[in-house]
């Protein structure tokens, strides 16, 4: 991989997807996003981010089946997914996981904690 | 038959042996006293033959010494001598009369014929003392044949009567047989049919009871559906089984209903449950947006490099409506909690449905104009309502939001009309020409937190909660609210409410 790292935000509500894109940006990191979950599979093919920040209630394919289909192809497999959902209990925590996430961070998003994780998963 | 019937019939029965018993006991000792009367006759006929064949000898033989004497000397006999005489024969007379009294039918025909002959006897012996002192009546009294023949008569009818008693004797010994042979069989036939009966009626209603028993150990087990069948007893026994049958089938169904509530009551919370997550992550939404974007911004103060005024102001304006939604949001929860807690209560006014929809249409004309949508009115002439005016205005604010959100560059039309069967009903619909709704959506429409897409309140905003408070509101005001869809073509939903709830 070269080392140009970057991340694909998946968020389809346009406020949220706006503030988070600026935040990552100010942190120094780069951003690339999309708006469902089918999109963020293509864009994994075919840009190979180093981290996906995936929120769970996306249309036309939800944030579970994005990120279990993720984990069943080949060539998207080793890309961490972290869980970004509004959902906070710990079942709906259990299924994200379950889906084959790699970490779990809930709304209103703790963003310090965020890019911490960010950095234990892709950046180190 | 029933337990008390064969109960009934049991006692019966031994009631009617033992009448038997006591009514052959009385028979017999009547039959045997008859009998011995009859003995007794006999017997003592018997001896009052041989006793009057005693006296007729004796008296034989002083007639014959009378006459020899009366023969061979010139006695005369005096006059107590005659009368004793007399005595005698009249003595003889009696006890012959006397056996007469003591004569049966059977031996009627022999009495007749001793009765004869010993008169004529008597009669000529009697003749003969009177006669005694008078020489000149001759008179043979040595004629043994005549004699002879009164005694084989009384002798004939001594035997008679011996005879009759035996007979008699062995009447009453046969009558004492038959008596004892019948209460005898009918002792063992009490007792065979007592121990008969008491085996069948033991032995039935052990079984019985054994079936009852069982059954009511399955009920006691939990087996509701278990029945006590094979009780062939219109009776007790079987009003027993039906009763624990009916019991039975009672239980299954209050644990039916239990079960039902239970099962309800657990539905109830875990639609509680659900509605909390719901709220939750529906607080948590705009909540991201209003902690990001001060966030964010608080850093961007920090910055050393100038502020863009333009972008800030942009993103403070994002934390204010993001604040108005989450308003906007708890308010709607707070709605449809007193709904459905029951505190939700109507406050009845006077107004006019055509002038409410009207003052709506003007709040809501710049959304309107915002997505390019024409609306169109068809209100009829309509009642006057008496009805809660705030939810009449929440609902078709509501609906024609939705209308609005949900199309663009299309027609939305508000008509109203009464009913034709009951014009104090009034019939209204918000139709559109926006995205619709496939029928998966539709059946879900009116419930809590249900928006069509996940990403329709990103895309068109709202709390979801929406229709679910019309169609609360709708409920609460007497009436019922439905919708009809098609994926884009549009939507209509149809109000009918009451003009006055009560």
């Amino acid at each position: 991989m070269t080392a140009e790292k970057f991340i694909l935000l998946v968020e389809d509500n346009e406020l949220n997807r706006d503030m988070m894109v600026r935040r990552l940006n100010r942190a120094g990191l780069k951003v690339i996003t999309a708006g469902n979950g089918q999109q963020a599979l293509d864009m994994m093919q075919a840009e190979q981010p180093s981290i996906v920040l995936m929120d769970m209630n996306l249309p036309i394919l939800d944030g579970w089946a994005a990120s279990r289909r993720a984990k069943e192809d080949e060539r998207i497999r080793h890309i961490p997914i972290i869980a970004l959902t509004a959902h906070a209990t710990e079942t709906y925590k259990q299924y994200a996981l379950a889906a084959g996430c790699d970490g779990y961070a809930t709304k209103p998003v703790d963003f310090p904690a965020l890019l911490i994780t960010i950095k234990r998963l892709a950046l180190a | 038959m029933s337990l008390r019937r064969q109960l009934t019939l049991s006692l019966i029965t031994i009631l009617i042996l033992f009448a038997v018993n006591v009514g052959t006991h009385f028979w017999g000792s009547y039959a045997r006293g008859e009998s011995m009367v009859a003995y007794r006759n006999s017997v003592t006929a018997t001896q009052l033959s041989t006793e009057v064949e005693q006296l007729l000898e004796d008296q034989r033989q002083q007639i014959l010494i009378l006459a020899t004497l009366r023969e061979t000397t010139d006695d005369q006999l005096g006059d107590a001598e005659l009368q004793r005489a007399e005595e005698a024969i009249e003595k003889i007379n009696s006890k012959i009369q006397k056996l007469g009294r003591l004569s049966h039918s059977v031996t009627e025909l022999n009495y007749e014929l001793l009765w004869n002959k010993s008169s004529a006897l008597l009669k000529r012996w009697l003749k003969f003392y009177r006669s005694y002192n008078d020489p000149n009546i001759e008179m043979d009294m040595n004629d043994p044949l005549r004699f002879m023949d009164v005694s084989q008569s009384l002798q004939d009818l001594e035997e008679r009567q011996a005879f009759i008693a035996a007979q008699r004797a062995n009447i009453i010994d046969r009558t004492i047989a038959l008596t004892d042979r019948i209460t005898v069989i009918a002792f063992f036939a009490s007792i065979f049919l007592t121990a008969t009966l008491g085996y069948f009626l033991v032995s039935y209603t052990n079984t019985s009871f054994k079936r009852l028993k069982k059954g009511t150990e399955r009920f006691g087990s939990g087996d509701l559906d278990y029945r006590i069948t094979d009780i062939d007893d219109t009776g007790e026994l079987g009003d027993l089984a039906d009763a624990f049958n009916d019991m039975s089938d009672k239980l299954r169904n209050a644990i039916y209903d239990v079960h039902k509530a239970r099962d309800a009551a657990d539905e109830a919370n875990e639609a509680k449950s659900m509605f909390l997550a719901n709220v939750s992550h529906e607080l948590r939404t705009p909540l991201n947006a209003i902690i990001g974007y001060s966030e964010m911004l608080h850093d961007e103060l920090g910055d050393k490099h100038e502020i863009n005024r333009a972008q800030f102001q942009q993103d403070l304006d994002t934390i204010i409506k993001s604040g108005r939604q989450l308003l906007n949001l708890i308010d709607d929860i707070l709605d449809l909690s007193k709904i459905e807690t029951g505190n939700m209560s109507l406050h009845c006014e006077t107004f006019e449905p055509a002038a409410l929809l009207l003052e709506a249409f003007d709040v809501l004309a710049p959304l309107l104009r915002n997505n390019s949508n024409e609306l169109r009115r068809e209100l009829g002439e309509l009642p006057t309502f008496n009805n809660d005016a705030a939810k009449f205005r929440q609902i078709f604010t509501n609906l024609l939001s939705n209308a609005n959100k949900f199309t663009d560059a299309g027609i939305i039309t508000v008509s109203a009309r009464e009913l034709p069967v009951n014009p104090e009903w009034v019939e209204f619909t918000v139709h559109d020409t926006g995205i619709g709704m496939t029928s998966e959506q539709l059946s879900r429409v009116f419930d809590a937190f249900v928006q069509a897409d996940s990403s329709t309140s990103a895309t068109y905003g709202g709390t979801g909660l929406g229709l679910a408070i019309c169609r609360d509101f709708c409920t609460l005001m007497g009436g019922s609210i439905s919708a009809e869809s098609k994926s884009g073509v549009g939507s209509t939903f149809t109000v009918i409410l009451p003009s006055d709830p009560a």
